[in-house]
């Protein structure tokens, strides 16, 4: 705890880079992983299911640095640990943004389709809002891994949380190596309950009081 | 072949196939640590899990598990162990590190294996007079390890992910050529480093897959008997 306060200022910075490196790929991630829910045909799941979750497979350090002979990144920095993560978030949102869109009932589809809605309409106003609730689980899911995993970045010259278990373990002070590891679970809870909140709000007919005739 | 600029010059150099630090070596050193953290963490998390599965005893501890272990940065938890056990303990603390990151989908998936079997199966076994032992060794457990091996995939990506980190702590395994390639600046061996682990997590990831469908496929109905 002494070691904490002691150097709250220091780790506060950290944890400012590891915010900074984790808040895109969380965000974009699910972006892309919605967009590739609804583009990618029925018949061509399984063979992405495969791609996907080999992907997701990979030790991440291992894909930090295998990137830059990929696409000619630097080896030391944050680009590879940013587009790794990106690359987490797609493939483990992936299956749980198709399941939330699978799950909306046909009928309310039919049904607004017969209300005259357009595709545009039917997407914004019924699908989207009624997988709100499957799309944010898999988004707490996604958050709290990659907070997890950005610390892995440290080894590739990161100066994130991940920092202080480098820094603890080569100066023997389990204090710091304690301290990166509560205040990473820390910000993890925090985005968590965060998304929680963002999901209620988003869907205030699920709390809304039924008055039973 | 060693011609070959900076790529063959790497793998015709001494010591990058044998010696201590050779890629064989690295290589069972690596298998060995996570094969052996994933039997440890299985012989307690399958048990555990099927037992709170069947009573419904301590379900709230799996969730509650569930949700942090997704949370906890796995290299300050290897990290926190070998310096608190001691450096000359070193082997066992990665080992039991490794272990405790695979405990918790271990657990669930034995867990949520047995608690989704519809309960009148359950209770149709027990009218059939079987005893609790049989229940879960012939209904439970058969029904349970589709949900079982998917739990284990987690954890074996959860393992491997971490055991690449275990030079960091003095250690080797396949995660050495890409430390001491970063450190020395030798991205050839880097490269070369994470290539193998790729195509081995894949090939293991790859296996365990194919092992749960076809766990899935034997509990389907054989066709000819779903119509009389």
């Amino acid at each position: 705890m002494d070691w904490f306060i002691a150097n709250a200022s220091f780790i506060g910075g950290l944890a400012a880079t590891h915010l900074s490196i984790s808040v895109g790929p969380i965000i974009v991630g699910a972006l892309l992983a919605i967009l590739l829910a609804r583009v990618i045909p029925r018949r061509f799941v399984n063979p992405t299911r495969t791609v996907l979750g080999a992907i997701y497979a990979i030790p991440s350090l291992a894909l930090f640095v295998a990137l830059p002979a990929l696409i000619g990144t630097s080896y030391i920095g944050p680009t590879n640990v940013v587009i790794a993560l990106t690359l987490y978030v797609i493939t483990s949102m992936y299956f749980s943004a198709r399941d939330a869109f699978g799950q909306v009932p046909l009928a309310t589809m039919t049904t607004s389709r017969a209300l005259g809605m357009n595709s545009r309409q039917l997407f914004v106003h019924v699908e989207l809002p009624l997988a709100v609730p499957g799309l944010i689980a898999g988004l707490r899911v996604a958050s709290a891994s990659t907070i997890s995993i950005a610390t892995i970045g440290a080894v590739v010259g990161v100066r994130d949380l991940g920092y202080l278990f480098l820094d603890g373990f080569q100066r023997k002070i389990p204090e710091e190596i304690i301290s990166g590891i509560v205040a990473v679970c820390v910000i993890a809870l925090a985005l968590d309950a965060g998304l929680w909140l963002i999901g209620r709000l988003m869907t205030p007919w699920r709390n809304a009081r039924v008055n039973r005739v | 072949m060693c011609d070959f600029g900076e790529l063959g010059a790497w793998l015709c150099a001494e010591g990058t196939w044998t010696g201590q630090y050779g890629l064989g070596n690295l290589l069972v050193e690596h298998l060995l640590l996570s094969v052996v953290a994933l039997l440890v963490a299985a012989l307690i998390a399958i048990p555990l899990g099927i037992y709170i599965g069947h009573t419904g005893r301590g379900s709230f501890l799996v969730i509650g598990l569930g949700s942090l272990s997704r949370a906890i940065p796995t290299m300050g938890l290897l990290f926190a162990l070998v310096l608190l056990l001691g450096v000359q303990f070193r082997e066992l603390s990665v080992v039991l590190a490794l272990a405790l990151i695979a405990l918790p989908p271990l657990i669930a998936g034995a867990y949520s294996g047995v608690t989704t079997i519809a309960p009148g199966i359950r209770d149709s076994a027990t009218a059939q007079g079987m005893t609790t032992w049989q229940l879960v060794r012939h209904v439970e457990l058969p029904l349970a390890s589709p949900s079982l091996i998917g739990g284990f995939r987690i954890a074996f990506i959860q393992v491997v992910s971490t055991v690449v980190l275990a030079p960091l702590v003095g250690l080797g395994g396949l995660g050495f050529g890409i430390i001491q390639g970063l450190a020395l600046r030798n991205f050839v061996q880097v490269t070369v480093s994470a290539v193998v682990i790729i195509v081995i997590t894949i090939a293991g990831e790859q296996l365990i897959g194919l092992g749960q469908r076809r766990a899935e496929a034997r509990l389907v109905a054989p066709k000819r008997l779903e119509k009389p």
